[in-house]
């Protein structure tokens, strides 16, 4: 029995004991004393081992703190001459796991179903594939979890209600690190508190899918519609830098297909996306087609999955040492660089001869379709701009139409913040010559109306109907 | 054989010792913790299956040395993301590794939640009385008088007591397995490390929730010798902390959890999905009224229908093979207050979907006559419960009043619900926005689970029509 306890004995490498002391604490036989010599390697003062009368008890190994510190090992002459690659003859290897792609399910689709703007979310995630879903409860976007908790059970999905926000978002970042896709409905003061979990998704590199459903604020506000969660989710994604991208339905339709845009997207970047409704796109019912497919999702091989094929893979945002942390900054910037020029989504509506343009996302943008269609009918030149990505902001197809346009108006249920986006992106884009830009806003859990947008657009300089 | 990595490539990219030892200080209590950790996972032989969840504080770098699936949670979360690991793979072994800052403070309503939840994850909680990584400020576990660098005098009576966690966690329903152990001895390593294994075993087993509090030395932040801090855990921790097992039970049931569903079919069948024609009535669209979009709003108290009338109207409209909407008011109130609904029906697609100024109103009671009614536009129409209204508030000259008693009509029918049908009926009659059969096919839709009571929602509708047919202006 060559390994038998018998013939083990302690033994050190000095450059591997810190000194702490504990195994000359433990040792019922006094083997162990603390040493004199400073070990030049560490700095640290090693312990020396006497093992005359060693009974092989293993407790001062039991005591050692350190991993390859203080272990049983063959008795030789040399105590100290054992490195710790040997420690037990094995090398760990482990067979790596090929990433399992998902798979498209062709479905018939149909008639089109009459559905809530939330509901249509969640019918699009379970579609996408999505089988778990943690949230908590907050209006105006609590239907969309309630559809959840009824129909994942059904499909032994996972529906689990956090304690809170905050708890929520760290559920995701464990389901999307293990590969999965996953997702969460909240609002406003919701998104508040899921901004530190998103920077760590980001960081992390975790796909999920978030919707916020946007409501009147700052503070408890209330729980009308409101677009003032724009500067968060194009600017103010946590901390650190931060970007994702970020969609903007307008329909209920939209609301299924860009939430099963959303699932094909976060997996692409490894990377969360963002769905922004507005309180009335969440709470409106209207006609919505289903695909022809679903997903059945695959396994990425960077998951932390907990099988062998996954052992290996870290899911992680720290890096402590500043070139590693400036790498993985640079690496993700070369990401954003890709989401910018791949991912920027918008519609036009009677923009091909338009001389005033309203830009408008969400809700607001079909208020300013209605008037673009009776503005048109009075023989006005006018078009509509709806950017469907709000990050990255379709400054490319918004530049095309710059040179015919005589005047911008943006209409938006929030003070600015999307002409902010505007401005910083055309800005960016090198557009100087830019037309006037005026605005309808409303606020506070209003949104701009039909009729308001007409009024402004009868009233600017120049406009005859 | 243990579950540690042959050398620590994270740490320093493995280079010179760091390959090979841990950033501990000497004496730290987290070594002695991740090496009973580490042996727990080989001798079970769940190194394949273990995710360890890596916390903020001094081991935040556990995943520098567990060669298993590693995950690193933001300060506090460890247990929400245990749980999201756990249910995406019910076949790993999730283990949370948390200090008394991460477990006891910051991330209490996490550990707390997770507990109760009960799901089966392992928790390792390292309680050292003291914050390490940000250099020595009072923890939770901080002892009374105990001074810190946010202590300087001492904890005193205006900074609490120590948090008791595995007593707090123990009273709770759900866990399992609660148990104290120390490190300062032989005996309490021992029993340290057969806490551990069973906190892991009960998770194999899909029994439920474990928690092992592992009382730590803190050499460096207590200003001790490795030794004088075993000794000071043993003799000033553990008056207030007592080791033992503080619950352990049988589970009520056994964890088992499917795979998840990807069949078609089951899918959309949950969510409603129809391949059924359904029979359309009407020529074209509603024109007479508007040539492109119909807006309408009812409104009512909670309670009157409006909401379920307004669904009425837009399935019928799609039925018909046109667009629509509804959006309801919504809001605190939402149970018992005021309930108006918008809809709107377009040939080609619904823009604006609020309705300020209708075409139609359909009121159900006074208030809601006073506050609409002076909103619908030119040649609109207004169809109104003479049950209970009983004056106009000045209206447009043009717009036209249909007065119908809907609530006597339902009470007369044995079931004040159908108000709204009777509505639906005045609506027909009234405007001839929809032909009677398509509204009454949307009816029979909405009431596919309770055919029963389509008889009588057809009678309702019936009747609706023949009072918006009498009906005189107020």
């Amino acid at each position: 029995m060559p390994n038998s306890r018998e013939n083990l004995l302690p033994a050190v490498d000095p450059a591997y004991c810190k000194g702490c002391a504990r195994c000359i604490d433990a040792c019922l036989h006094n083997c162990i004393e603390m040493g004199n010599e400073i070990n030049p390697l560490t700095g640290l003062t090693p312990v020396i081992l006497h093992l005359e009368d060693c009974t092989h008890c293993g407790l001062c190994v039991t005591a050692c703190p350190e991993p390859y510190g203080l272990h049983m090992d063959s008795i030789t002459d040399d105590y100290s001459a054992v490195r710790p690659e040997t420690f037990d003859g094995v090398v760990k290897t482990r067979p790596k796991a090929a990433s399992i792609p998902s798979t498209k399910i062709p479905i018939n689709p149909g008639k089109p179903i009459l559905i809530k703007g939330t509901y249509a979310s969640s019918i699009g995630a379970v579609l996408a594939g999505c089988r778990h879903f943690y949230g908590y409860p907050i209006t105006p976007s609590t239907e969309g979890a309630e559809l959840m908790a009824k129909l994942l059970p059904n499909l032994d999905g996972i529906f689990i209600q956090a304690v809170s926000e905050v708890a929520a978002i760290n559920m995701l970042y464990g389901t999307g690190g293990a590969g999965l896709p996953c997702m969460t409905f909240t609002s406003s003061p919701g998104f508040s508190l899921m901004l530190e979990g998103i920077s760590y998704m980001i960081g992390s590199e975790v796909p999920s899918v978030i919707v916020n459903i946007m409501r009147g604020g700052p503070g408890l506000g209330n729980i009308a519609p409101e677009q003032s969660d724009l500067k968060l989710v194009c600017h103010g994604l946590g901390h650190g830098n931060t970007q994702c991208v970020v969609l903007a339905p307008a329909t209920p339709q939209e609301m299924l297909d860009l939430t099963m845009l959303a699932f094909e997207l976060t997996f692409k970047y490894r990377n969360p996306v963002i769905i922004i409704g507005d309180g009335y796109l969440g709470q409106i019912t209207g006609k919505v087609s289903l695909p022809d497919y679903m997903i059945q999702p695959g396994l990425p091989d960077w998951a932390v999955y907990g099988d062998a094929g996954h052992r290996g893979n870290l899911i992680a945002s720290i890096d402590i040492t500043e070139p590693d942390l400036e790498a993985r900054n640079i690496r993700l910037n070369h990401k954003y660089d890709t989401m910018i020029k791949a991912e920027q989504r918008s519609d036009s509506f009677f923009c091909e001869d338009a001389e005033i343009l309203l830009v408008a996302m969400n809700t607001p943008a079909q208020m300013a379709k209605g008037a673009v269609q009776q503005l048109r009918s009075e023989g006005i030149k006018v078009g509509l701009f709806r950017p469907i990505t709000a990050w990255p902001f379709p400054v490319d197809a918004l530049s095309k139409l710059i040179p015919q346009i005589r005047q911008i108006v943006v209409v938006e249920a929030s003070n600015g913040q999307l002409e902010d986006e505007i401005r910083l992106s055309l800005s960016k884009a090198g557009v100087t010559q830019l037309p006037p830009i005026s605005f309808v806003r409303r606020f506070g859990g209003i949104l701009p109306q039909t009729h308001e947008i007409v009024e402004k657009i009868h009233a600017l300089e120049g406009v005859v109907a | 054989m243990s579950a540690f990595y042959n050398t620590f490539e994270r740490h320093s990219h493995g280079e010179g010792l760091k390959g090979h030892s841990t950033h501990y200080c000497p004496g730290c209590g987290h070594g002695l913790a991740h090496k009973f950790l580490a042996e727990s996972i080989d001798e079970l032989g769940i190194q394949d299956r273990t995710i360890a969840i890596s916390p903020v504080g001094c081991s935040v770098f556990l995943y520098y040395y567990m060669d298993v699936g590693n995950s690193q949670a933001a300060h506090g979360r460890a247990p929400a993301v245990a749980i999201g690991h756990k249910m995406a793979n019910p076949n790993s072994i999730v283990v949370s590794y948390q200090g008394d800052g991460d477990l006891a403070s910051i991330g209490l309503a996490e550990i707390i939640s997770a507990a109760q939840m009960g799901l089966p994850i392992s928790v390792i909680f390292v309680n050292n009385a003291i914050y390490g990584m940000t250099g020595g400020q009072m923890a939770p576990t901080t002892l009374k008088g105990m001074k810190t660098m946010t202590s300087p005098y001492g904890r005193n009576e205006n900074m609490g007591s120590p948090l008791k966690m595995a007593e707090l966690i123990a009273q709770m329903d759900s866990p399992i397995y609660v148990e104290r152990v120390a490190l300062f001895d032989s005996k309490q390593r021992i029993r340290a490390k057969k806490a551990i294994k069973k906190a892991l075993q009960i998770q194999v087993e899909n029994k439920g929730f474990s928690f092992v509090e592992v009382l730590a030395e803190c050499p460096t932040h207590l200003h001790l010798s490795p030794t004088e801090a075993q000794d000071w855990v043993k003799n000033s921790m553990l008056p207030v902390f007592p080791l033992g097992v503080k619950k352990d039970v049988e589970p009520t049931h056994i964890f088992s959890f499917e795979k998840p569903s990807f069949e078609s079919g089951k899918l959309l069948a949950l969510i409603g999905a129809t391949a059924e024609d359904v029979p359309k009535f009407a020529n074209s669209f509603p024109k007479h009224i508007d040539p492109l979009d119909i807006s309408l709003k009812l409104a009512g108290s909670g309670g009157d229908g409006a909401q379920t009338a307004a669904l009425l109207i837009t399935r019928t409209a799609i039925n018909e093979g046109f667009d629509s909407t509804h959006i309801p008011s919504y809001g605190p109130e939402s149970r018992g207050g005021t309930s108006y609904a918008d809809v709107h029906i377009a040939e080609m697609e619904v823009l604006s979907p609020s309705a300020p100024d209708p075409h139609i109103l359909i009121a159900f009671n006074q208030p809601s006559m006073d506050k609409f009614a002076p909103k619908v536009r030119e040649n609109g129409i207004i169809i109104g419960d003479s049950t209970v209204i009983h004056s106009m508030p000045a209206i447009d000259p043009t717009v036209k009043v249909v007065m119908v008693p809907m609530s006597a009509i339902a009470t007369e029918l044995g079931k004040i619900m159908v108000k709204n049908v009777v509505a639906l009926g005045a609506l027909q009659a009234a405007t001839g926005l929809f032909p009677e059969q398509s509204f009454l096919t949307a009816i029979q839709q909405g009431l596919k689970d309770k055919k029963e009571l389509f008889p009588l929602n057809v009678e309702a509708f019936h009747r609706g029509m023949e009072a918006a047919l009498k009906s005189e202006k107020i």
